[in-house]
């Protein structure tokens, strides 16, 4: 009756989860984030304070990566032998990966692909083992004649040898299937060591039969609990101000070097949207409206000069225009309401 | 290393080998099959390969090779990942044409850099004008073409074009270079070749009748991959020649990762390959696992601390314990009487081998053919039986004897037959007397022959008596009365003979099939640690990730971290805590929320310590230690930020994982 107790369970289990998803009203609390009367902080802030904070159980953890440092001389013998290593486990792998990198691999040659980084493609990957590994100079119609190419160099020459270390193979940049195909026939090639780390859960959905085949991995089981500083540094969060978006004091530093009329334009503009804020479907204020109200302020004095006003607000990427369903043109500011908020305050003070 | 390297190279060359004579009858058929079509639709070979896709790469290219030595020089491979769009695959195609007439031809370089200009140029047209150059070229031919062209090939050798992966081309480049090349067909002889993993119905799924209609198919069923397992396995593992062996959990786990999760036989290979290696890193005493003659010379030139080695093994201490006691102390401290005795282990171990395999596929004999396989159809499980603990002590085997003693005439006979062959064609020099004493039995069971006819013509009067009454109740009391007749008679001849054959069976499992664990130094040649293996090969990060976040300690070995059950400490590292608090919510979770639970168990933590006039940088610093556990959870894959919700995010997973 164990198994059946074990199949009621899961049933049980099963029923939740739809019960869970069925409908789309979740109950949370409303509360946000910016009641609390905490600021966001920025990414350097948040590094600053992060230093401060001691790493716990920094004797445990140095201890648990000893251990792994270990299985270097394995893997070396591992990855002679045709098989590549992919580790997996919590905790950053990119330490670990480095010192393998300084205490093995310092003679050989060897290529380092940071996966995190955001802007990292299959095609730099390879360009970067086309152009310092085998000295070619030349470009290639698409990836798939480059890595051909590398794939005959490597075959005529059985004396090149290059040991590829990936961190974060499973990356947003890398987990397309295009990419894994790729990494996965330059892996296939026998001169070629390939050492990986994947850290999301479902990474292992990447590859499929015929990708494994070819990356043939042996799986290591790294947990190091070390912080995941570089990867997440590229993470967007709601809970960090983005360097993407406008931050306050990129805002006030344009505004700053404008004309007081060209500001006041811009203070119209924020008012208004703050104004309007709670309605939902707020399309933003339209350019005859603007023209009218400004033009009522003294600050234009013709449909020209707003124009040329906004243009120049948008090269700043201090507005967007999005056309509605009418065909009229609407302007919004592209930042979020509490920073413009703290910006009317300011100005308000400086006035 | 050497050695090593040697082994793995000799079992490759081996499985190699094994899967070209796989393949070859296979292969006939499709070659022979080639060279007679000629119609007005494309020929098409379907080739129905399973699942395994893993393992149609070597196939494929054996069936290359076939083709170019006998048929055609005019081959293509084309596989679906280098083929997105009709144009790639024609520039391929032609590339691989046109490289492929050099190859066989053997053409200067010259002629190949030429060859690899023309690669831009990519239409059907320059393929046939290609087609036609080179068809004059042989039909008028220098000697040297002829010689290949004609003397192999007839005059105008069809062009054959494989897809690898049918199913993963894409159907409009499928459709297109169907409809493209069949208008072509008279101009250019073309055979396409499909590689199949599923079912034959994917042709029709994938083409529309029109283009279907145009391909003239016929199906070739390729061998089942479990076919291939257990050939392997017959000849990796049972053969005496490898002196390095599999335990019985290794294999098992083997087994179950090719029977549950891929089929693939190049996968199995690669576990095996892992297993050589682990065994030869790990194991100090494995530099003895080789041939007998090999590895005795090496026992002469053991150090002392090699020998330390060998007197640590558990199954050597057992050996030593049931020693004399001179003899117990001469073992334990003097390494010149340690090596003449291991050396003398080493031998029995080795016949023990070339016993072993012979007499279990005796067994195999018998107990494939009984009903319901009691110990299981393939000699593979027998073979995992026996490992696994005294065969003669199980269930199974109790009532396969059971049933074999209730075998009849014809069966036991053959049977006998097929052991004697088994038995003789075997190295090992014991069978001798096996091998009399069956043919004894053979040539009694001739004998018998005649006599059980008589009994035959016995047994088949009595029904008649029964025919007569047609009552019931009389039937059924003939029939007790049959029935104690037959238990109080005394046994036939035939069945005494019988009782004895399996007797003598019996006694052979006994003697032969002791499992390899209660043998002395088994360690050396057998691997049997299967958690390397289902952690390097089958690995779960899933359940790794759990761990570490559910239960730190497991990998931290911090008293501070020691929890029981479901409660975590509030000492555990930010991201377990971050976790725990996150497995509590349902499908949103409020940040803020979040973000206050949070500094409130890490401010329990520090509590006492904490003073109040700090406490705004202390929040600072919670503050910034939270946006590091989210981010990384967001990393790791369990949340995403949500728009449903201001300041909310989504859980990806479900329940406690």
């Amino acid at each position: 009756s164990a198994r059946k107790n074990k199949k009621d369970k899961m049933s049980n289990l099963v029923e939740e989860y739809f019960e869970a998803h069925s409908s789309s009203k979740v109950l949370t609390s409303d509360r946000m984030l910016q009641k609390l009367r905490k600021r966001r902080l920025d990414q350097q802030t948040l590094h600053d304070l992060l230093k401060k904070a001691p790493l716990a159980y920094a004797a445990e953890i140095k201890d648990l990566n000893q251990q792994h440092e270990s299985l270097f001389s394995k893997w070396m013998l591992q990855l002679h032998l045709g098989f590549n290593v992919v580790l997996y486990g919590l905790g950053s792998k990119r330490d670990l990966l480095e010192k393998f990198r300084t205490s093995v691999l310092q003679d050989s040659v060897h290529l380092v692909v940071n996966g995190y980084f955001p802007s990292i493609t299959v095609r730099s990957i390879l360009n970067s083992i086309t152009e310092e590994v085998l000295n070619h100079t030349g470009t290639f119609r698409s990836p798939l004649d480059q890595l051909e190419f590398i794939i005959r160099r490597f075959r005529e020459d059985s004396s090149l040898e290059l040991y590829v270390l990936i961190h974060n193979l499973d990356s947003h940049m890398l987990r397309g299937e295009r990419s894994q195909q790729i990494l996965a026939q330059l892996s296939s090639l026998p001169s070629v060591y390939l050492i990986a780390s994947i850290d999301h859960i479902n990474a292992p959905l990447m590859w499929d039969q015929a990708k494994l085949s070819l990356y043939n991995w042996l799986w290591y089981e790294t947990t190091t609990f070390k912080p995941y500083v570089e990867e997440t540094s590229y993470e967007n969060s709601l809970l960090v101000q983005q360097a993407g978006a406008l931050a306050l004091s990129s805002l006030t530093h344009v505004l700053r070097s404008l004309t007081p009329n060209a500001r006041g334009i811009f203070r119209l503009l924020a008012q208004y949207q703050l104004e309007n804020k709670d309605i939902p479907s707020y399309p933003g204020l339209s350019f005859q409206d603007f023209y009218q109200q400004c033009r009522e302020a003294f600050l234009v004095n013709s449909d020209l000069t707003l124009r040329a006003q906004l243009t120049e607000f948008r090269d700043h990427k201090l507005i967007r225009t999005k056309r509605g369903a009418d065909g009229v043109e609407y302007l919004l500011i592209p930042v979020d309401d509490s920073t413009l908020t703290d910006f009317l305050q300011k100005e308000e003070e400086e006035v | 290393q050497q050695i090593q390297e040697d082994l793995n190279k000799q079992l490759f060359d081996n499985l190699v080998s094994f899967l070209r004579r796989s393949h070859s009858g296979f292969q006939e058929k499709t070659t022979e099959w080639t060279c007679r079509m000629k119609t007005r639709e494309i020929p098409t070979a379907a080739l129905v390969l399973g699942v395994n896709v893993t393992d149609h790469d070597l196939t494929f290219k054996s069936l290359t090779e076939v083709l170019q030595n006998n048929v055609t020089p005019y081959i293509a491979l084309l596989e679906a990942k280098d083929c997105p769009g009709i144009k790639n695959l024609m520039r391929k195609l032609i590339g691989q044409l046109m490289n492929c007439q050099v190859d066989v031809d053997s053409l200067e370089e010259e002629d190949y850099v030429q060859v690899s200009q023309n690669r831009i140029p990519c239409s059907m047209t320059s393929l046939i004008s290609w087609y036609e150059s080179v068809t004059k070229k042989t039909d008028a031919g220098t000697p040297r073409k002829k010689r290949t062209s004609s003397s192999r090939h007839w005059k105008s050798p069809p062009v054959v074009v494989m897809f690898q992966d049918m199913e993963s081309f894409t159907t409009r480049v499928l459709q297109d270079f169907i409809v493209i090349s069949s208008q072509h067909i008279h101009e250019l002889p073309l055979v396409l070749i499909f590689g199949i993993a599923t079912s034959p119905m994917i042709i029709h799924n994938l083409l529309p009748h029109s283009v279907s209609s145009l391909l003239c198919i016929e199906l070739f069923q390729s061998l089942s991959c479990k076919e291939h397992l257990s050939t392997i396995i017959d000849k990796l593992l049972l053969t005496a020649q490898f002196p390095f062996k599999l335990g019985e959990k290794v294999l098992q786990v083997l087994i179950n990762i090719f029977l549950y999760h891929d089929f693939s036989v190049q996968n199995f290979i690669k576990g095996f390959q892992l297993c050589i290696l682990e065994h030869f890193f790990c194991q100090p005493l494995s530099v003895l696992c080789c041939q007998l003659g090999d590895a005795k010379k090496k026992v002469n030139s053991l150090s002392h601390n090699q020998c330390e080695n060998v007197r640590r093994l558990p199954s050597f201490r057992r050996y030593v314990e049931s020693q004399a006691s001179e003899q117990q102390i001469a073992l334990l401290t003097e390494d010149n009487f340690l090596k003449e005795t291991i050396q003398k282990l080493l031998e029995d171990l080795h016949i023990y081998h070339e016993n072993y395999i012979p007499v279990l596929r005796c067994l195999h004999v018998f107990t494939s053919s009984l009903p319901k396989y009691p110990l299981g159809k393939q000699i593979r499980e027998l073979h995992c039986a026996c490992l696994e603990n005294r065969v003669w002590e199980t269930e199974e085997y109790e009532s396969s004897l059971q049933l074999a003693r209730m075998l009849n005439r014809s069966d036991l006979v053959t049977m006998l037959q097929q052991c004697v062959e088994i038995l003789v064609s075997s190295p090992g020099k014991e069978f001798d007397e096996a091998v009399e004493k069956l043919k004894e039995f053979l040539t009694q069971f001739h004998k018998l022959e005649e006599e059980a006819f008589q009994e035959w013509d016995v047994s088949v009067s009595s029904p008649k008596e029964l025919q007569k009454k047609t009552d019931l109740y009389h039937l059924q009391k003939t029939l007790l009365e049959l029935k104690e007749s037959r238990r109080s008679k005394k046994l036939t001849k035939f069945e005494m003979l019988r009782f004895e054959v399996i007797e003598y069976i019996d006694s052979l499992v006994r003697n032969y099939l002791v499992p390899a664990d209660h043998k002395t130094l088994h360690e050396i040649m057998y691997f049997n640690t299967a958690s390397v293996l289902r952690e390097h090969l089958n690995a779960a990060p899933r359940i790794a990730l759990h761990t570490a976040l559910n239960n730190p300690y497991s990998y931290l070995e911090n008293q501070a971290l020691k929890s029981d059950g479901g409660s975590i400490s509030n000492k555990a590292p930010d991201i377990c805590i971050v976790y725990k608090l996150h497995l509590e919510c349902g499908r949103l979770i409020n940040l803020s929320d979040w973000l206050e639970a949070f500094s409130t168990v890490v401010m329990g933590a520090e509590g006492p310590n904490a003073d109040a006039a700090s406490s705004d940088h202390v929040d600072d610093v919670i503050h910034a230690r939270f946006i590091r556990a989210v981010s990384e959870l967001e990393l790791l894959g369990f949340i995403k930020p949500s728009k449903q919700k201001a300041d909310h995010m989504a859980r990806l997973t479900w329940g406690g994982c």
